[in-house]
């Protein structure tokens, strides 16, 4: 093989990032600020900071439908209109169209992406909670899959750390199960939400909290460095942040990463596999298609990070066979591409409530309320193991109440645009159990029109996730009921797929043994030391509550290791 | 329709929650082919019928009204882009049969009657169509986290009756409008800060989206 040695040279970093979503924006910058030169392959196109955020200071009538998705998007879109949302006008452009990126369904999964500079940092709901201690032991504990390699003692700092450089808002509440973190001030909860939270305390010990969101109150000096500020109150955040007061990777880890001018970002290149070199035991860079011209070209690095998202980051070990590793890379202990979890909600009560009449709330709290978990916690035993916990918010309701009503005319209309009733809603996100047989495969032979084998799903909900949903609702209307709301509505979508929950996550374990996990203790792929991934792939169970902050965490660990690791040369 | 769907998860992350039922959902087998890009548009005749139609609805008072928010307009691009054959045909269906009942009742067309003529002959499309979802069955619930679904049995109805869409597609039309949501609502598009917990204002208008 011919081998243009400059041109290689010029492909060569010491780092490459593969994706720049919310995992992959802090591999950039941790490994930057570190002294590294850094490639960051993005496969899709460039978002740029503000100018890039085509409906952010649009008012609803400048959409043509209001936002509303047409019929044509609601077909292009066949995954995304499953979510009830994330195909609406003033957001669509920001998501994929899965028409262009299809995946097969062996049993149906909902897979929601983001290819794009900043990839879901975007459009998350910014939600960000502490693993607590025993979701790190639970898997042990219970005989469940396998243990973590690693306690919440090793994540606690870089919990502190990522904290603090993203800005989390929210109450310090003293609990266990929640363990508190370096908050921005919190948000406020309205008047509705201050009184269900002193009922469901009073009556039943159990907490509610104001969300704790990746939202700027209070910015501090390494926020506004970086041209952050404070958090608006618009509510229009999916459309992305002209006033970066949420954290995502271009309001916060992108702008950090190109202050050192280490940092070099790719578009267009979807990363296909990760080159092996077999006398060297070790990956020696990557190979991408540009997704416009279809061009092939490899990149070459001293150690590679995967943060692509769990289903992409683990199809491009799948994808990369060699003699060593028919079966992909690293994957010996066929663990690749197993144990898909995600958080299973469509679940909760909603209700209306008496009274509060004469308040009201000013601007639009990008935030709800968050209750958490207590079923098998502390004393409480139930017929299935983990938890739940329920996110949520109080309104007052507004026109919308019309549609349903009877009437018509100026006494109606009059009505309408007047101040309606409370009402609040509360949905659990509950734990899904990592499981071997639900997973994912690369289909032999039908491709993308970047000849990528398609994604093919094969997962579902459990028994253990089944039995929990029962409380999971009825605990919710037992909550309003105790606070005195009334036509409380409790419901469960039985009809709602894994991966609704838009947090996949499992498909490339950490483990302490290689022979049943991919991953090692620093996310380091077991049998290849020199790849790290330290998205969502990693988890080896799924906890309750939101899971990016710890993405954050564990990639801002791994990416101080791997540093370490290339400066005593072990990689 | 409006942000209930808009925000269904993302609305309970925020705490907006809203109440009416505002979406229909049929039963298996009732499902029309979508018509993407399918023509569909009204007669001048029809147009001036909805626009009519609208205004009854949400009148001009000290406020603007439907048709000076061009709700309309806005209802016939809606059923164009967004709705299934059957709304389509639904809503034809409802526009001749208001000058059905014209002629019966009054020996001319909705347009050539007087307008409390054409509140009476509202209220009783109201009225109908009140009766035909409860024959149907129409129950209120839950498919996700805020948003909530009307399921009927699709045997007994077809459809999305005319009047629910015109109440629907009127009042989002008009709410969501420069005019709606600026001169009937309190339209506040930077907050700024966020307060819980304030006294309601006397005359205080609810806020635009
Ligand atoms: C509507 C919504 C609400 C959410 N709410 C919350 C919440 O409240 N709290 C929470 O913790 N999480 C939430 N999430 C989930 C959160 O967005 C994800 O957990 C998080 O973004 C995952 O980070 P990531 O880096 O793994 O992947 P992503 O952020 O998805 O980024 C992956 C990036 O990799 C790129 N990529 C993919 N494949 C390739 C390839 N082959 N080559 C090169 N690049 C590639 C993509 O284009 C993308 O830019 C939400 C998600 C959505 C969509
Ligand atoms: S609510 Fe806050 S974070 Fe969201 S778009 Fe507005 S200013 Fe930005």
């Amino acid at each position: 093989m011919y081998l243009n040695i400059d041109a290689q040279k010029e492909m060569t970093y010491d780092a490459i990032v593969v994706g720049s979503g919310i995992s992959g924006g802090w591999a950039a910058k941790e490994l930057t600020e570190k002294g590294l030169r850094v490639l960051c392959l993005e496969r899709g196109r460039d978002v740029k900071h503000v100018e890039g955020y085509e409906t952010a200071m649009k008012a609803p009538w400048e959409l043509a439908h209001r936002g509303r998705p047409d019929n044509q998007s609601a077909e292009e879109y066949w995954a995304g209109i499953r979510t009830g949302y994330t195909v609406n006008e003033e957001h669509r452009y920001l998501f994929e169209n899965d028409s262009k990126n299809p995946y097969l369904e062996t049993r149906p999964f909902d897979w929601i992406r983001a290819y794009h500079t900043g990839g879901r940092s975007l459009l998350w709901g910014r939600q960000s909670y502490r693993w607590n201690e025993e979701d790190f032991m639970a898997n042990a504990k219970e005989g469940i899959s396998i243990d973590w390699p690693i306690r919440y003692k090793d994540l606690a700092p870089w919990y502190d750390y990522v904290e603090r450089f993203a800005g989390i808002s929210g109450s310090k509440d003293g609990l266990d199960v929640l363990p508190d973190g370096q908050f921005q001030p919190a948000m406020e909860l309205n008047c509705l939400e201050k009184h269900v939270k002193s009922e469901v305390m009073r009556k039943m010990g159990r907490t509610l909290t104001i969300g704790r969101v990746a939202h700027l109150t209070k910015p501090q000096s390494i926020h506004t460095a970086l041209g952050r500020a404070a958090c608006q109150y618009r509510n229009m955040c999916m459309r992305g942040c002209p006033f970066g007061a949420y954290f995502s990777t271009q309001a916060a880890t992108l702008p950090a990463a190109m202050k050192t001018k280490r940092l070099t970002l790719a578009n267009n290149k979807i990363v296909s596999e990760v080159l092996y070199d077999e006398k060297k035991g070790r990956a020696t860079g990557v190979r991408t298609i540009d997704q416009n011209t279809l061009e092939v070209k490899d990149y070459y690095a001293k150690i590679i990070f995967l943060n692509a998202s769990a289903i992409p980051s683990a199809s491009i070990l799948m994808n990369s066979k060699s003699s060593r590793f028919p079966n992909g890379l690293g994957n010996e202990s066929d663990q690749l591409g197993r144990n898909i979890m995600d958080h299973h909600l469509g679940v909760g009560a909603s209700g209306t409530y008496d009274g509060f009449e004469d308040q009201y709330y000013f601007g639009r709290r990008a935030n709800g309320v968050y209750i958490p978990r207590y079923r098998n916690w502390g004393k409480d035993k139930r017929d299935y193991v983990r938890g739940f916990g329920y996110q949520g918010g109080a309104s007052r309701s507004s026109w919308g109440r019309g549609v349903g009503m009877e009437g018509f005319g100026a006494a109606f209309k009059e009505e309408m645009t007047e101040v309606g009733g409370w009402n609040m809603g509360i949905g659990g996100f509950g734990e899904v159990l990592p499981n071997e047989n639900n997973r994912f495969t690369l289909h032999p032979t039908k491709k993308d029109k970047w000849g990528m084998p398609l994604v093919v799903f094969d997962a579902g909900y459990g028994e253990n996730e089944r039995k929990m949903r029962i409380d999971m609702k009825n605990d919710a209307a037992e909550m309003l009921e105790a606070a005195g709301f009334k036509n409380i509505n409790a419901y469960d979508n039985t009809k709602s797929n894994l991966g609704i929950g838009i947090h996949e996550m499992g498909t490339a374990r950490m483990g302490k043994d290689p022979k049943t996990s991919v991953l090692n203790a620093h996310n380091q792929v077991h049998a290849c030391k020199n790849i790290f991934m330290t998205d969502g792939a990693a988890m080896t169970s799924a906890s309750c509550v939101n899971p990016s902050l710890t993405y954050m965490a564990l990639t801002a660990r791994a990416a101080a290791f791997a540093v370490d690791e290339l400066k005593k040369k072990n990689l | 329709m409006n942000r209930r769907e808009a925000l269904s998860r993302v609305a309970l992350l925020m705490g907006g929650t809203l109440s009416a039922p505002t979406l229909m959902a049929f039963g298996e087998g009732a499902a029309m082919p979508p018509t993407a890009g399918a023509a569909f548009s009204f007669t001048p005749a029809q147009q001036a019928l909805v626009a009519e139609v609208a205004e009854h609805i949400i009148p001009r008072t000290s406020t603007p009204g439907a048709k000076d928010a061009g709700v309309g307009p806005f209802i016939e691009l809606m059923l164009k882009d967004c709705y299934k054959a059957q709304e389509q045909q639904n809503f034809l269906d409802g526009l001749a049969d208001l000058d059905a009942k014209a002629t019966k009742a009054h020996g001319k067309k909705f347009m050539e009657t007087t307008s409390a003529e054409q509140v009476e002959i509202l209220k009783q499309v109201e009225k109908e169509t009140t009766e035909l979802m409860k024959n149907a069955n129409v129950q209120q619930v839950k498919v996700g986290d805020n948003v909530d679904k009307e399921v009927v049995d699709s045997k007994k109805l077809k459809g999305t009756p005319f009047w629910r869409l015109a109440k629907e597609l009127t009042l989002f039309g008009y709410f969501t409008s420069e005019q709606g949501a600026t001169k009937a609502l309190d339209y506040v598009p930077i907050p700024g800060r966020y307060d819980g917990c304030i006294p309601l204002k006397k005359g205080q208008k609810a806020y635009a989206l």
